[in-house]
């Protein structure tokens, strides 16, 4: 079994300061979380978290400030407008929409930082590979008809 | 007076035939809008159609014929041209007969066009040696 | 003959002489509609006027007004035209104050067509035609009903269908930006068909159609290969309604979320945890 793949976009301000506390507190969490640190959770577009999805990405997980506590004032209520859109779109295009995950971690919360990223990590855990999902009929007939070549070639 | 109509053709890029109403604004083409209940493309356009007026105003389009004088390119009228043209046409049936000449015509042309190519190259010319580039 | 046409002629011909053009569909060659702005010098061409099918007049009359900010313009527009008229205001495409609404009613048999919700005006002072009642969208219900698998590999196999004309953006009245994301190769592959799986171009296009999407089907009707591609607006916008409580081209004062900061209501109501 593969290791599910999972990008996560951290707030410089707070969630990355988040991670690095827990860091320093020397909890342990699950390494599957790839960190990319961004200036502000308003700035991930759905066209990244798509892009993440394309590249194979097997979870998406945005992490800002609390509402209220944003170093932009209203940076985060555009992640909080965005986000629950972006996951109902996911939902009626047909893609899992837990395989995307928004919540608020701040600077001080090592704890809930290492404790969500465990929870994501599982929840991923269960669902099949995302790219294995996305898979046209074409491509997996292709697949299944490589593996029979392979198949008679070591049988003969 | 604002002038804004629309004007019926049929797309000059391949040989399918879709209609596309060219947007006018004051006798300049703006954009394309589909032509919807045109029986060959139905209101739909392939990227092509839905750019065919980008080229019109664009600054590298030749507005005349071009002929190369002593290496270099320069403008001159209609009537120079052809005539140029038709008297090398002439020259080189004369020398070299008439299969030393070939004729290329183009997909953008229409059917009446590219009819008019291969009757000038068999009728006048007297050569078999027509081509089109979407024959590749 | 359709008496909408009659009242439309005598509505134009009344206000022809107040302004300096009025926006509607004529017949041309081959009996292909197409919109033209019928003005004051020209009255006679008002024989060829057509109601049907209709056309994204939104964006005409928005290069219209680009190109002649101060003329004084009309438009004949039915309800989804006058949302789309009302949303561009909102985003400052459009001068609505130099424009006069005319509105026309659509019947039983073109609000079915379109599938439509609401194929009544409710902005414009004139009306021609009796105001209906809208339809049902089995379609979407049908799409929004399937378990998630069904809806994976419905959208998978419309998806690769497409051939990427960007027909639907370039007819869509609400895709004004000068810069367009779809054209960024960073987010959708040129020179590959059909397209990768998810689909950048169709997902990214409904994120930005969010609240604005006045659901014309427009872009549905252009479509070569007929992806119901308003659907996934369709269903967004009900979202958005829960969410926001925002309706595109409902009211004229109100702001469109992407312009809000949230307030404490709108923020539970999205879901997210707090």
């Amino acid at each position: 079994m593969t290791e599910p793949k999972i990008i996560g976009f951290l707030c410089n301000w707070c969630s990355y300061r988040g991670a690095d506390g827990a860091g320093m507190a020397r909890l342990k969490y699950p390494p599957n979380v790839k960190i990319i640190r961004v200036p502000c959770s308003g700035r991930i577009s759905p066209e990244l978290v798509l892009r993440s999805f394309r590249e194979g990405a097997d979870g998406v997980m945005v992490l800002g400030c609390h509402i209220g506590d944003c170093h932009y004032s209203t940076g985060n209520h555009r992640t909080a407008k965005r986000m629950p859109v972006l996951k109902k779109l996911l939902e009626y295009a047909g893609i899992d929409s837990e395989r995307l995950y928004v919540n608020w971690v701040s600077a001080a919360e090592g704890e809930k930082f290492a404790a969500v990223i465990k929870d994501f990590t599982e929840k991923i855990r269960a669902l099949p590979p995302f790219t294995e999902t996305m898979k046209s009929r074409k491509q997996k007939l292709a697949e299944m008809k490589q593996t029979e070549k392979e198949v008679e070639w070591t049988s003969a | 007076m604002i002038e804004y109509k629309n004007i019926l053709t049929t797309c000059p890029y391949c040989g399918t035939g879709c209609a596309f109403n060219l947007q006018t604004l004051d006798g300049r083409i703006v954009g394309v809008l589909p032509a919807k209940k045109h029986v060959i493309s139905e209101g739909g356009l392939c990227i092509k159609g839905w750019n065919a007026h980008d080229f019109v105003y664009h600054k590298d389009r030749l507005t005349r014929p071009l002929i190369r004088k002593d290496g270099q390119l320069a403008g001159s009228s209609w009537e120079e041209a052809l005539t140029l043209v038709a008297g090398k046409f002439s020259q080189i049936k004369a020398e070299s007969g008439p299969d030393s000449i070939g004729f290329l015509s183009s997909a953008k042309c229409t059917n009446e066009e590219n009819y008019i190519v291969q009757k000038f190259a068999r009728a006048v010319i007297g050569t078999n040696n027509v081509d089109h580039c979407a024959r590749l | 003959m359709d008496k909408r046409i009659n009242d439309l002629g005598q509505i134009i011909e009344k206000i022809l002489p107040e302004v300096d053009g009025v926006l509607g569909l004529k017949t041309g060659p081959g009996g292909i509609v197409a919109p033209h702005l019928f003005v004051k010098e020209r009255p006679e061409e008002l024989e060829l006027m057509a109601i049907w099918p209709k056309e994204p007049l939104p964006s005409v009359i928005r290069l219209i007004q680009q190109a002649h900010p101060e003329a004084k313009l009309a438009v004949v527009c039915r309800g989804c035209e006058e949302r789309g008229m009302v949303e561009m205001f909102k985003h400052a495409q459009l001068n609505l104050n130099n424009v006069t609404l005319i509105g026309l009613q659509c019947t039983q048999e073109e609000a079915e067509f379109c599938r439509c919700a609401e194929p009544f005006t409710v902005h414009a002072k004139m009306i021609v035609g009796q105001p209906i009642e809208g339809v049902a969208d089995p379609l979407t219900e049908k799409i929004a009903a399937m378990s998630q698998p069904e809806k994976l590999a419905f959208w998978k196999e419309e998806f690769s269908h497409c051939i990427k004309c960007y027909g639907c953006r370039n007819i869509c009245a609400q895709c004004f930006c000068n810069v367009c994301a779809l054209e960024d190769e960073t987010w959708v592959q040129t020179g590959h068909l059909p397209m990768g799986n998810p689909s950048m171009y169709h997902l990214v296009r409904a994120m930005h159609m969010t609240a604005k999407c006045v659901a014309c089907r427009e872009c549905e009707e252009t479509c070569p290969v007929g992806i119901p591609i308003a659907i996934h607006f369709r269903l967004i916008a009900r979202d958005v309604k829960e969410m926001f409580n925002y309706e595109t081209g409902a009211v004229i004062d109100q702001k469109p979320p992407q312009l809000l900061v949230l307030e404490e209501g709108d923020y539970e109501r999205t879901g997210l945890p707090h």
